[in-house]
This record gives C-alpha cells, structure tokens and sequence, in this order.
C-alpha cells in the first residue's frame, strides 16, 4: 500500500471513529495539526484513536504518553507511525 | 501509616525519610520522593509567596505537576492565606478570576518556585477556608465553593474508615485542580500516609508501564481514574502481565456504564469503586456494579427524596453538618437504603467527566457574531457530546461544504476561548429560523428530526420546514456521509437525481399523511446535481390532476435550480 493510500485509509478511519460529521478526507490536510486548531480534536479523542489503532493495526503504543501521542500530531506522523509498527 | 487530619498538619508531622511520592520510571530519577526532599518544595514555596505577597492573602493556583502544587498548597496555608483552585487554565476562566488572587504555578504570568529552601514553621493558624473552588453553576455563572478545613478533614475520615489505601502508591488519571483528585491524588495520600505519583497518567500504556515497574518491584498502585479513561481500556495490551500490582480502582465524575466496568475489571482484575459526589457536596456514595446497580451513603449520611424525586442530603461533608440540602439530582430510593440515579434536574451535564452548564453555552453562543439564538442539546453518542441548533443572521448561513466547515470551525475556536475542547459541541444545525411546534416550542421530536441523519445514513439533514402558498418548503442538507452519495476516491461526489425523488416521497409521506406510492415522473427536470454539504430547499406541493393524484417538487440552492416538475402517484391498496 502506498503512503497516499494509507493516508486515506487513515483519514476515513478518524472521520468514521470519531464521527466527524461535515469532515471529508479532502479537508483534513496532513500537515496539519489534528488536535485542538486544526482539525479540532480533544482528549476523548485521542484515547479512541488509540483504540482504534490497536484494533485495526494491531500497533501498541508506548508508555511515554508524550512521544507516543507525538505521533498523532497530524495525518503523516500518523501514517508513519502505522506504516513502522503495523502487524502484517 | 497513621492517618492524620489535615488540621494536624501532616506535612510537618511524618518523618523526613517516609515517602511523599513514587517517581515513574520514564523519568531520569525514577524512585521515592522523600517527605524531606518534598519540605524543601514547600519551602521554595515559602519564599516565592514572601516575596510577592500583596497583603490580600489570595493565591490562584494551577499546576499539573502533583509536586509542585502540593508543596505550594501547603506553603499558602501555612501563611493563613487562601488558595484559589481555578478548575481549568482556559484564558475565559481566568479572566473572570483575574482579581481573586495572584497566579501560581503554570498559568499564564504565574510564578514558580525556585531552588529547594528549607521550610519555615510557625505559629500561624491554619485559614478558616482550606480551599476555594470554582464550579458550572445551574445559571451557568461560576460558582465559588468554599472548603473549610472541618469538612475535608470529615471526608478524609469518611474515605479512609470505608476503604483505606492499603497499596504502595497512588497513580491518577484526573485533575486535581478539582475535589475528587484534590481529595483522592493528593489530600487522601497524605493524611494516610501513601505516596503519589509524581505525574499524571492519562494514557492506557503508560498505565501499562507504571503498573509493570510497580510489579517488577513488588509494588502495588491504586488507580484512581475516571469514565472517560476506563471505558477505552484497549483490550490488546499485555494487562494480565501487570494486573497484580493493580490496587484498588476508583472513578469518579460522572457514572461508568456497566459495560465498561465489566471491562475495566476484566482488564485490569480489580473492580471499579464508584464515587457518586459533586464539589458542592463533597463524596455522598458508592458502588461496585458487579456487586448491586444501586448507591450506597458513604456512612454518617442521610438522604431522603421529595415528591419531585430530588435528593435531599445531610453530610459532615457539607458547611453546615447539621441542615438538609436539597441537590439538583433526582434519585429513586431502594427499600435496602441505597438509591439510584435519575438525572438532573437543571441543566448540567457531565461531558468528559467535566461539568458542564448547557445554559452558560447557549448563552455564549448566542453572543458570538451572526448568532440569533442557540440551543445545545446533548446526544448520547460516544458516550455524550454536545449537538448546537444555530439560528443564524441569513448573511452568516452556510449554503455548501467549504461554508459550513468555516462556520463551524469559526464558532468552536470562539467557544474555545471560554470552554475546554470536549465540551465544544460537536454536531451542528444552522437553522434560518427558530423551529417550534404548534405550541411554539423546539419539542423533543423536533429535535430527534434535527440529529436524525446521524443515525440514518440514507437521510437528509432537516433544518425546518415552513408553509407558503405553493407548497411547504423544507430546508435540507446533504451530509456529506450519506449513503446516497455517489463518487469514487477522485471524483466529485454528487447527490443522484434518483435520490432527491426519494427524499421528496419520503417528506410528503409525512408532511400530508400521504399514503401513495411513487408511480412515475412527469416533466421532471435535473439541471445540476447537488453536492455534499449542499445546503437546499425543497418545495413540495399535493395536486389532484385529472384523476390522478401527484406531487409537485421544487428544488433550489444558492447555486440555483436542482430539480423541479411532478411525481405522479398511485393510491396505497390496502387489504381490508
């Protein structure tokens, strides 16, 4: 799978997870922050994000919260934190 | 350990080699924190607070470093001064308690300590007020709560006579800028004598982690958590390798559903203790669900309910020990003596674990520009999250995607300046008009009608319907994850002239009690598709031509006409 296509996979998946209702993958741009501006996610969000991660990747995430939830500060940390860790 | 209250001053009683906190191990100095090495925070405290006092005796205090903020408590109250515990760093929060006190800790302009300073003791009384708290009130105002010393002292002895901590160490997952972690991470553990950590943990993994240091060093941890975190334990990590050095489990703020009690206890093999409380009461009862649904009275409580079923509570816990306190829950009273949870019975609600008053939203929301009137509501989808119904001024109403996305990104990071991010709401009805019933009222139907497509992808988004003289006119949207739909990775996505026809047959079924059938279409013409996001009115009108009954539609957007011409309709058979 390529990046751009992961990154869409990823984009649906936060859109369907976190039920975004008026966001289409087009909006979300991958440099951009995910949380708080940007995107406009919170902390409930994050910890169901992980969720999800784990169930569809199979990726665990470290104990150190900082470094891991660096991964999540836009679409490509993300997309590159799945492409490194995912269980194939 | 021996308890103590707080008026005994436990900070300066215990030895100086007893722990005061447990360092996690991702930090360079994993270990103990030593109730000496803690006094000298206090004492960098002491000097900081001596060379800034302005006489007023007020200190606002916010940091999330358990340390820190422990150690510049206890340095306030050694003064006789009174700290002032913001609930949340927002700029808003502080601007209203911008003259109540000079800022500590991490917020903005706040001072710090500096180097460790050996503490002072004197012979200063302890304040009258331990603590001062700010909470949603039911008009949406702060509301200031203050704690005597007498009755957090009544709930440390309250707490500790039910259940004391019997583990190592304590590890939170909530602020202790509020009562439950104020008593729970940081008041508890030391009138009991038992470490805290030293950081918040508000991720699973780093659950994980601490719990696996805990157990490789034979410790065990107490948890003292909250719905939001214990309802998303994810199931695919190594629980059972670290579930015997899981304590106790507390949660507190808002009820956990059972499910999610079930799991966590599944999980981490301990089972959760709820806290049922608020700041004004302090904690009134308890539960473990896999043991009874029902809420039992911490002991030295009463409770009782009134003919509206609000619940009524006598507490050492309250200011006045003595006097009835009628609360804004509604309870059910069990002939065991326990009670369940109906609800409140104002508008509160908890969102995130967070208090949250709907009134001071709308009333915020209704000042922002181009908003007329708002209403949140709050919709029970993962978990709760607030839905906003928006009358705009028709110059702010957006008419597509790109419009609707800004309106809406430009009225949260409004609220943001006032409301933590959570409670933002989340879903959004930008109405040109208020919509009521034939009473005049927004019914909860009319509000079902408006969140409907949440729940039915194949629906559009109903923003109100009025009647004119061609017809009733219905204001519409097209979500932009409906099922209807049609496009692929590339293409531009557009709604199927098939789908509008549905739509219309769907509304006219409702708005003229219609029972026909589609049998056809007349002179019906598609000029351009609609988009995803399209905001749009569709006019619908009931006309008997000939013999044949059939129904007009007019469809139009700012982008002009969508559709327009007649469906005719055959009559329903029913079988008699």
């Amino acid at each position: 799978m390529t990046t751009t296509a992961l990154e869409h996979e990823l984009k649906e998946m936060i859109i369907e997870t976190l039920e975004l209702e008026d966001v289409t993958p087009a909006d979300i741009d991958p440099d951009e922050p995910l949380f708080v501006e940007g995107l406009g996610l919170d902390s409930i969000d994050a910890l169901e994000l992980g969720l999800a991660l784990q169930k569809r990747y199979g990726i665990t995430l470290e104990s150190d919260a900082e470094s891991s939830r660096q991964h999540f500060a836009n679409l490509r940390s993300l997309a590159a934190l799945v492409e490194a860790r995912r269980a194939n | 350990m021996r308890h103590l209250e707080l008026q005994a001053r436990p900070w300066r009683e215990r030895d100086a080699d007893a722990r005061v906190a447990w360092r996690p191990p991702a930090d360079a100095t994993a270990g103990w924190v030593s109730m000496g090495a803690w006094r000298q925070r206090i004492g960098a405290w002491q000097a900081l607070l001596a060379s800034h006092a302005d006489g007023s005796g007020h200190w606002l205090l916010f940091d999330p470093d358990p340390l820190e903020f422990s150690a510049a408590l206890v340095a306030i109250w050694e003064r006789g001064e009174q700290a002032i515990l913001p609930a949340d760093d927002q700029p808003a929060t502080l601007a209203a308690l911008r003259d109540s006190g000079q800022p500590l800790g991490t917020l903005a302009g706040g001072l710090r300590a500096g180097g460790d300073r050996d503490p002072v003791w004197s012979h200063r009384p302890l304040p009258t007020v331990a603590v001062t708290l700010y909470t949603s009130g039911s008009t949406g105002e702060p509301q200031r709560l203050d704690k005597r010393f007498a009755q957090l002292d009544a709930e440390l002895t309250t707490q500790r006579a039910l259940w004391p901590y019997a583990e190592d160490l304590v590890i939170g997952q909530v602020s202790h800028q509020h009562i439950y972690g104020l008593l729970f991470l940081i008041l508890r553990p030391l009138a009991e004598g038992v470490p805290f950590a030293t950081r918040p943990c508000p991720y699973p993994e780093t659950l994980h982690a601490w719990l696996a240091a805990c157990a490789g060093a034979g410790l065990q941890a107490a948890l003292v958590s909250a719905p939001p975190a214990l309802s998303r334990l994810p199931a695919t990590i190594d629980w059972p390798a670290v579930r015997h050095a899981q304590g106790r489990i507390y949660s507190s703020g808002a009820p956990l559903s059972r499910t999610a009690s079930d799991l966590a206890q599944a999980l981490l093999g301990s089972p959760v203790h709820e806290v049922y409380g608020s700041s004004e009461t302090g904690g009134i009862a308890w539960r473990v669900q896999q043991q009874g649904e029902t809420w039992r009275t911490f002991p030295g409580l009463a409770i009782e309910s009134d003919a509206e079923q609000r619940l009524w509570l006598r507490s050492p816990h309250l200011a006045d020990p003595q006097s009835w306190q009628r609360q804004a829950d509604r309870v059910v009273l069990d002939p065991d003596g326990g009670f369940r949870l109906l609800g409140r019975a104002d508008h509160i609600v908890k969102i995130g674990g967070k208090r949250l008053s709907l009134t001071a939203m709308d009333r915020a929301l209704g000042e922002l520009e181009g908003v007329r009137r708002a209403q949140t509501v709050t919709l029970n989808r993962r978990e709760l999250r607030l839905g906003a119904i928006v009358e705009l001024d028709p110059a702010h109403i957006p008419h597509d995607h790109a419009s609707h996305r800004a309106t809406v990104k430009r009225l949260r990071r409004d609220l943001a300046r006032r409301f933590e991010t959570p409670a933002l709401p989340r879903y959004w009805r930008f109405v040109d008009a208020w919509p009521t019933n034939a009473q005049g009222k927004l019914s909860a139907t009319l509000r079902e009608r408006l969140f409907a497509d949440l729940d039915d992808r194949r629906a559009p988004r109903w923003l109100g319907e009025r009647t004119l003289a061609e017809g009733i006119e219905v204001t519409l949207e097209v979500p932009e994850h409906c099922r209807y739909v049609d496009g692929h990775f590339d293409a531009q996505p557009v709604v199927p002239g098939v789908t509008l026809v549905h739509w219309a047959m769907q509304l006219a079924r409702r708005l003229f009690a219609l029972e026909a059938d589609f049998a056809g279409l007349e002179r019906l013409r598609f000029p351009q598709p609609l988009l995803p996001g399209d905001r749009f009115r569709l006019t619908l009108a009931r006309r008997r031509v000939k013999e044949s009954e059939s129904l007009m539609i007019t469809c139009e957007s700012a982008r002009g006409l969508h559709a327009s011409g007649r469906l005719t309709l055959t009559e329903r058979h029913h079988v008699s």
